[in-house]
């Protein structure tokens, strides 16, 4: 609730007698309100996690068998299973890029078209169209776009005259994580760009104007000016691109099922994998995968928040 | 002198405009690239990838729609999508309004615990929603499908209302009170009307997410009649692997109603996505 909020709350209080005070709820009226939410929500989130937390301490094996086991699962994870930790440098590796790529990128873009670039507003709408696809489209799109044969990416090598460099972008582990990497910034640079460009010009054109006057260069004025201004964008950004690709699942699944040999393989790929595809028919250790790796996420998130906002406090 | 200065401003717009227009090539090439492919046979495609589609083959179109379940991933997409849409917005609204407008006890605590449920990753609810699922007989059920999208955008759906709802100035709910509306009236006849644009918001970014959604239906569908779109793709194209054109009839199926609504309401399906990161 904003202070705004609160004020008015407490200025209708003062103002109106008690019995119309709009503010104010039976029990009845506001368990009516939230009981259909929260039922939902306790039923199919809440408890899903709690039993996710259960999980991670025991084997489940079908047919409702099941074993505690400590911490047995999160033991067997850290010390004796190299996939999970191939899946993790992978993941953090991508992680780490993408979301790189996806602020630095996403500002570039939106520069251009902030700078008046011809027909800005048919590229913004055109730019973004990725966004709405699913990643299955976007995926098996990308699929044949890495074709040996006649996929894009190999045909405009050849037409470059680069025949030389002709690969099996998703059939060599050396550069298939990259490749996919590159599939999904395709399809979120738009968002990013969308993003920075309402940050853009929200900005109060006095300064920039200023800037202008006092001859400074465009990158000068990106870096002193615009950047500092856009900080609280550039942070939320940072952590939503962080989120999402910690948790990067269905592209990585389509285009290459975590293979070949382990290079693309993800966190979540391979909870999906142990939960599913593997014999060994146990829920519970993909659960402690799942668990450590949310712990994981939620220390980066709460990290990146409190070293990018406090800066925030010094400058300001 | 004006003219000179124009020209070299000019000149030094020729690498933006390259840039600009090579990104633009990059987004849009392999989507023009699959609607060429979509309308010519294999055959075709394999002599020269990238020749036009002359003449155009519409009829895989009416192939791809009738022959495989086509047909079937599209309603069943649209059913479990309108259906969880609707009511993830009507709970979402109400839940949005009480925390909005009135205070109660624990009301920090309701928002927090529903408010958290933005960072849950699907993947920590994913293994034990499948058990679940199981336990109640909603497994491979589409109303289970239902429930699910339903509870995990719940979160998203009062973050948006919510912030809106609170903006409505708090006079026009005293006055509705003293005009003797209901608890509910207040709800049904001031809030929505007046977060109507809220409400389309929601409306527009769950109806996306979900129309895409994978992971939770890899897991919890498993006959071809239950399939959603993107699973139906998958399905399609895994079972077209060598009949490259057909897939890509089977793509662009999925591609062209998207297009064109975006063709339409593209401002509201921008705002829509972006809703959670914009302020």
């Amino acid at each position: 609730m904003s202070l705004g909020d609160r004020l008015a709350g407490f200025a209708a209080r003062a103002a109106a007698p008690p019995a119309i005070d709009a503010r104010r709820a039976t029990l009845g009226v506001v368990v009516a309100f939230l009981a259909p939410a929260l039922l939902v929500y306790a039923g199919f989130t809440v408890y899903p996690v709690l039993r996710t937390f259960y999980n991670a301490f025991h084997t489940i094996k079908p047919h409702n068998v099941v074993e505690f086991a400590g911490l047995g699962n999160f033991t067997t994870l850290l010390f004796a299973d190299p996939v999970f930790w191939k899946a993790v440098s992978n993941t953090a590796l991508f992680t780490v890029v993408a979301t790189i790529v996806d602020v630095a990128g996403g500002l570039l873009l939106a520069l251009c078209l902030f700078v008046r670039a011809p027909l800005a507003p048919v590229l913004r709408v055109v730019w973004f169209t990725p966004v709405l696809m699913s990643y299955v489209v976007v995926g098996i799109l990308w699929v044949w776009i890495f074709d040996y044969d006649w996929g894009l990416a190999n045909a405009t090598l050849r037409w470059l005259g680069l025949g030389a460099y002709e690969q099996s972008w998703l059939g060599q582990p050396s550069t298939a994580l990259w490749s996919v990497l590159v599939a999904h910034e395709w399809k979120w640079l738009g968002f990013n760009m969308i993003v920075f460009l309402a940050a853009l010009h929200a900005l109060p054109s006095e300064v920039l104007g200023a800037a202008e006057l006092d001859n400074c260069g465009w990158l000068a004025k990106l870096v002193h000016i615009i950047a500092p201004m856009l900080r609280p964008t550039i942070v939320n950004l940072l952590v939503l691109s962080f989120v999402g690709k910690m948790m990067v699942f269905d592209l990585i699944w389509v285009m290459t099922g975590g293979g070949p040999l382990w290079s693309t393989e993800t966190v979540s790929t391979y909870v999906y994998k142990r939960a599913f595809e593997w014999n060994t028919f146990d829920l519970g250790y993909p659960s402690a995968i799942a668990v450590l790796w949310f712990v994981i996420i939620l220390a980066f998130v709460m990290l990146m928040t409190r070293l990018l906002r406090q800066r925030d406090k010094l400058e300001f | 002198m004006p003219a000179l200065a124009s020209l070299g401003e000019r000149v030094r717009r020729v690498p933006l405009v390259l840039f600009v227009l090579l990104y633009t090539v990059v987004t849009g090439g392999p989507l023009l690239w699959v609607a060429t492919m979509s309308l010519r046979t294999t055959a075709e495609i394999f002599k020269d990838p990238y020749g036009l589609p002359s003449p155009a083959h519409w009829e895989k179109f009416a192939d791809a729609w009738f022959k495989s379940n086509y047909h079937t991933y599209f309603w069943n997409s649209a059913i479990v999508v309108v259906c969880a849409v609707a009511l993830v917005t009507v709970i979402g609204a109400m839940a949005a309004h009480c925390l909005a407008r009135y205070g109660f006890r624990g009301s920090r605590l309701v928002r927090f615990l529903i408010l958290s449920g933005l960072i849950l990753p699907p993947q920590l609810l994913i293994l034990a929603l499948f058990q679940i699922l199981l336990d109640i007989d909603l497994y491979n059920t589409l109303t289970g499908l239902v429930i699910v999208y339903v509870a995990t955008h719940i979160a998203v759906t009062v973050y948006i209302l919510e912030g809106f709802f609170a903006q409505i100035p708090q006079d026009l709910f005293d006055a509705a009170r003293m005009d003797g509306y209901s608890d509910f009236e207040i709800f049904w006849r001031v809030t929505v009307p007046i977060g109507a644009p809220a409400l389309f918001t929601a409306v527009t970014l769950n109806f996306i997410v979900m129309w895409n959604e994978f992971l939770f239906a890899v897991v919890l569908l498993t006959d071809d009649d239950k399939r959603t779109l993107p699973l139906g793709i998958m399905h399609f194209t895994g079972s077209h692997q060598l009949d490259v054109g057909m897939a890509a009839t089977g793509l662009m199926i999925a591609i062209v109603p998207i297009i064109v609504l975006y063709a339409f309401f593209s401002e509201t399906m921008i705002k829509g996505m972006t809703a959670g990161a914009v302020r």
